[in-house]
């Protein structure tokens, strides 16, 4: 009975302690959630509307019209909001810090340097070099992506890539998956061996034939050492052996035509298992892909997208003519890479995303720009969750919003791919995420107002703090006896509304506010009572009372 | 015997195409009235030339089109075999590994860059295929590849010349040992550490060879037990040189490096050997021809090191005069579009016939590489690699036409529009004088050693 209380006691210690770590993360009371009304996109294809999203313990634990709701749930009301399965991104180069390889040290023979120095360090493990305080881990989160693939930083064989969730306090909290692929760029060190792809593919190619040969001899020895030479342990050639195995893939960061192109080669060469990640000028080895049976991360980077001029007249100079077939060839290509995603789908490739090289803030804009290229929302959707969980191996875990999943999803506003949708909350292991839109307003703190009465102007004061997620407030008025509490204080864009009421008595009648806030100030109107479209101005003020 | 050996070659060739992905593109054509310069069975006017699937089926006058089949009009026009280009760089992401003194094992195979507008520029000169090899900063440096300029595919396999041979860059004199030896304070310093390191090349690769082949005896013996050699795929590759199956590319001016080139060749037993520049070759050319090997040369491109100093136009008409198989070419994206002119200077210099200094660009080019029973003459038979001049090649005023790989034209002047870049990068790019500076060393035989001769070191 005893150890029980202290059990209870440390985790009233421990939640109280989260909260303060992770301020934008719900107080954790209790692990259980319901999402109540909500429409659940369930996988591709696969909707039921107006349902209850149930959250226990980490894990979904029901999905339906008909589920009780446990007593100790918080009830969030998600009325005519969309849950969908959280996001994987199957390239990410977030929430990794720097690794020390000795790359300062200076090398004598650049034909044979120290394997470290020339990137040759596939024994490294990412997980090793987590870091739960990288900044971008939110911004990834605050679109809807839930679980990551991440890699060493450093070129050629950095290390093995490993699968967190875009949450947690340490990096045991976010692994989830340890190796899960041999990670290589192909990208050689300036001025010592292998320094260009000539080299690299050279070297890749041989460290595999030793390694296989290597992995054959210890096999060998293993089962009967008795007269022969020991093998010395060699920690390079052993992080192949799963690969030689088949058990591990190589993951390749491929951008261009030509890096596609060399990592092909090489598993037709070795025979591996290959994830081409961060592709994003694929298109032209549409064939070779599908034929390599290659798995493929898109890059979710696209070219900026240049506006033709419409000018009706032609234009007759030579340069001019040149500059235009020019601008129309870019525009052209940039259209090709809207285009990939659903020219990958029409050939039976499949696909997932990748953050590593796009600019978080664009990635909503640019699934936009591939969904109007051809691709299909649930298309989209699936390379968003349930085919990266395939090729992560993960499916029986992620990649739908099925009892029993771990419990990652996104749940935004409207539909997620519309224009104007807005990611409302996102769910990492079970834990909520409120998100704001940030619109760079900032209402708490005190505001000195003026409300235009028929008698005259009153000047009053506002207070009005945030709570949580919501904001409250305190309206001290020079026509009140007391001040009263600003109530259903709400923020939408720079819209900002508030109710109060003209005294303490329950039986004072309503009022409400509607102003728009444009920097420190906002501009509005007060209804209620015998009072219309009263109008009010408020200044925030700088100084802290 | 002979037969076995027949269907060993094939096999062999078989395997290497289907271990090309790539599915090369074939087609078939009449090319009607043309002058055709067949090279080895002299010019034969108003005639016929008939293509199928990629070869020569005809060569007659008045032959009928087959239905369906596209003609072109040659009348007035002079049809020659494609030329061939034994020393290029073009369509290459990256020429030298320049990091070691021997990198046997690099393959530029692996940078082949089939957007490369280059090769355009090359079929509009008549070049239909050429050797494309890793630069000289190294003693021996990397496998080179035998490429048919097949623009249009973005795939680098089906610029590959299926089932051609393999070959080898080896640099003498002045650029390895400037590299390694001035800059980078190792072997080789002068032409003496050269000549030691291709001779510890291949006495390691020998001694290599040795080991794996009595380890794979002894693995042939049941319940054999025992640890395999290390393995290397550098060795491996100069292993290759002296089992004969890859052909030497020799890069040396001087006529002293290259009798020191065929003595190291005759005592390892080396046959297939080909000097690239060979600027003094005209001084040991009856040695070259008695030895059998060949010269790759320019006719009269030099003074540009030291090495580059004494030299003639009349090398080309020397060494063909004593029996050596002498091709000229170009090492330059801007040289190879005029090879036929090149090749016209030996007439000038030295008076050799229009069929020699024709086969300087066409038969001779194969043979060094190897590729002389597929292409370098128009014969039934052959593969239909075919240039189309206005006027005669060797003259001043001949405008290449049109260029035919494989019996698809690949570069029509009719059909040459401004923009005929395969790939737009949809990026924006920057351009500055600084950049146009480094595209102008791009393709260079010392590519990529910049850092080497850096003021640090």
């Amino acid at each position: 009975m005893k150890r029980f209380i202290y059990l209870v006691l440390f985790g009233l210690i421990f939640a109280v302690s989260s909260l303060a770590q992770v301020s934008n993360q719900m107080p954790v009371v209790t692990r259980t959630y319901a999402f109540t009304n909500i429409n659940i996109v369930q996988g591709p294809g696969r909707r039921m509307d107006n349902a209850t999203l149930l959250i226990k313990d980490g894990l979904i634990a029901g999905v339906g019209k008909n589920i009780s709701i446990p007593p100790d749930a918080i009830v969030i009301k998600a009325d005519s909001m969309y849950a969908y399965a959280g996001f994987i991104d199957g390239l990410c180069k977030s929430g990794v810090s720097a690794h020390y390889n000795g790359s300062s040290e200076k090398v004598l023979d650049p034909g044979s340097p120290p394997p470290a120095l020339a990137g040759i360090n596939p024994q490294n493990e990412v997980r090793t070099m987590l870091n739960p305080d990288d900044k971008e881990i939110e911004q990834l989160r605050n679109l809807g992506f839930t679980t990551a693939q991440v890699i060493p930083q450093g070129n050629f064989l950095p290390g093995q890539a490993a699968v967190i969730l875009l949450n947690g306090k340490s990096a045991n909290e976010m692994l989830l998956v340890n190796k899960s692929a041999l990670y290589t760029d192909l990208i050689g060190t300036r001025g010592i061996y292998p320094s260009t792809i000539l080299g690299v593919m050279a070297k890749w190619r041989e460290l595999y034939r030793q390694s296989e040969l290597a992995k054959t001899y210890e096999h060998m020895y293993a089962s009967n050492p008795t007269g022969l030479i020991r093998p010395t342990s060699d920690r390079i050639l052993e992080a192949f052996y799963p690969v030689i195995d088949q058990q591990l893939p190589v993951l390749v960061k491929s951008e261009k035509m030509m890096d596609v192109q060399h990592a092909l080669a090489l598993k037709s060469d070795l025979g591996f298992l290959l994830l081409l990640a961060d592709v994003k000028e694929g298109w032209p080895l549409t064939k070779n892909i599908k034929a390599s049976g290659a798995k493929v991360f898109l890059s979710l980077d696209l070219p900026e997208e240049k506006k033709m001029k419409t000018s009706t007249e032609k234009p007759t100079a030579f340069e001019d003519v040149e500059r235009e077939d020019l601008e129309k060839r870019k525009a052209d290509a940039v259209s090709k890479c809207n285009a990939q995603p659903v020219n990958f789908q029409r050939a039976g490739i499949a696909f997932g995303f990748c953050s590593y090289s796009a600019k978080v803030k664009d990635i909503p804009a640019n699934l936009r720009r591939m969904i109007s290229a051809g691709l299909t929302e649930d298309e989209a959707l699936a390379a968003l969750t349930t085919t990266p969980a395939k090729f992560l191996g993960l499916s029986d875990r992620m990649g739908t919003v099925d009892q029993g999943m771990i419990a990652n999803l996104v749940i935004s506003d409207k539909s997620y791919f519309l224009e104007n949708a807005k990611v409302q909350y996102v769910i990492v292991d079970g834990n909520v995420y409120p998100i704001e839109t940030k619109t760079g307003i900032k209402i708490e703190g005190g505001w000195t107002i003026v409300i235009q009465t028929s008698r005259g102007s009153m000047n009053d004061r506002l207070h009005i703090r945030k709570e949580g997620n919501t904001y409250a407030g305190t309206y001290f008025s020079e026509s009140l006896p007391a001040p009263v509490d600003l109530r259903e204080v709400s923020l939408k864009g720079n819209l900002l509304s508030f109710k109060y009421k003209l005294g303490n008595n329950p039986d004072a009648p309503d009022m409400v506010a509607e102003v728009t806030v444009t920097g420190k100030t906002f501009k509005g109107v007060v209804n209620g009572a015998r009072f219309k479209n009263l109008a009010i101005e408020g200044v925030l003020d700088t100084r802290n009372r | 015997m002979s037969s076995i050996r027949t269907i060993y070659i094939l096999g062999l060739i078989l395997t290497t195409s289907m271990a090309s992905r790539g599915q090369v593109e074939r087609g078939s054509m009449l090319i009607k009235n043309g002058t055709v310069l067949t090279i080895t069975k002299g010019v034969l006017e108003n005639t016929d030339v008939l293509i199928k699937d990629g070869k020569i089926i005809r060569i007659e006058k008045n032959i009928v089109a087959p239905a369906g089949t596209k003609v072109i009009d040659a009348a007035g026009l002079h049809v020659m075999p494609g030329i061939i280009d034994t020393h290029s760089h073009i369509a290459l992401d990256a020429i030298n590994e320049p990091t070691d003194v021997v990198t046997a094992e690099v393959t530029i195979k692996d940078a082949i860059n089939p957007s490369a507008i280059a090769i355009y520029r090359a079929l509009s000169g008549g070049v239909t295929s050429t050797q494309i090899l890793h630069g000289s900063a190294n003693v021996i440096g990397g496998q080179s590849e035998i490429i048919k300029l097949r623009y249009g595919t973005l795939d680098p396999n089906e610029l590959k010349m299926e089932g051609a041979p393999r070959t080898i860059k080896i640099a003498l004199g002045e650029n390895p040992t400037r590299v390694h030896g001035t800059n980078g304070g190792i072997l080789p310093r002068t032409r003496m550490g050269v000549e030691f390191v291709i001779r510890k090349a291949f006495t390691e690769a020998k001694e290599y060879t040795q080991r794996w082949d009595k380890y794979n005896k002894d693995k042939l013996v049941k319940g054999f037990r025992g640890m395999p050699p290390a393995y290397s795929l550098r060795m491996e590759t100069i292993a290759e040189i002296l089992k004969g199956n890859v052909i030497i590319q020799c890069h040396g001016y001087r006529a002293d490096e290259i009798s020191m080139m065929l003595k190291v060749c005759k005592d390892f037993g080396i046959k297939r050997l080909v000097f690239q520049h060979a600027n003094e070759g005209f001084k040991v050319a009856p040695e070259l021809a008695a030895q059998g090997a060949m010269a790759s040369v320019f006719s009269d491109r030099w003074g540009y090191k030291f090495e580059v100093y004494y030299s003639t136009a009349y090398n080309a008409a020397i060494l063909t005069r004593n029996g050596v198989v002498t091709s000229i070419s170009s090492d330059d994206p801007e040289l190879i579009r005029h090879l036929y002119h090149e090749a016209a200077k030996t007439i000038k210099y030295g008076g050799l016939t229009k069929d020699e200094a024709l086969s300087l660009i066409t038969l001779n080019p194969a043979k060094q590489l190897g590729i002389d029973s597929r292409v370098g003459s128009l014969e039934v038979g052959k593969e239909a690699d075919i240039a189309i001049f206005k006027g005669h090649p060797l003259s001043i005023y001949a405008i290449p036409v049109m260029t035919v790989v494989d019996g698809i034209v690949r570069f029509d002047r009719d059909n040459d529009a401004s923009d005929m870049r395969l790939m737009v990068d949809p990026y924006p790019t920057t351009e500055s004088p600084v950049f146009l500076l480094q595209h102008q060393a791009y393709e260079d035989c010392l590519q990529g050693t910049e850092l080497f001769f850096s003021e640090e070191k």
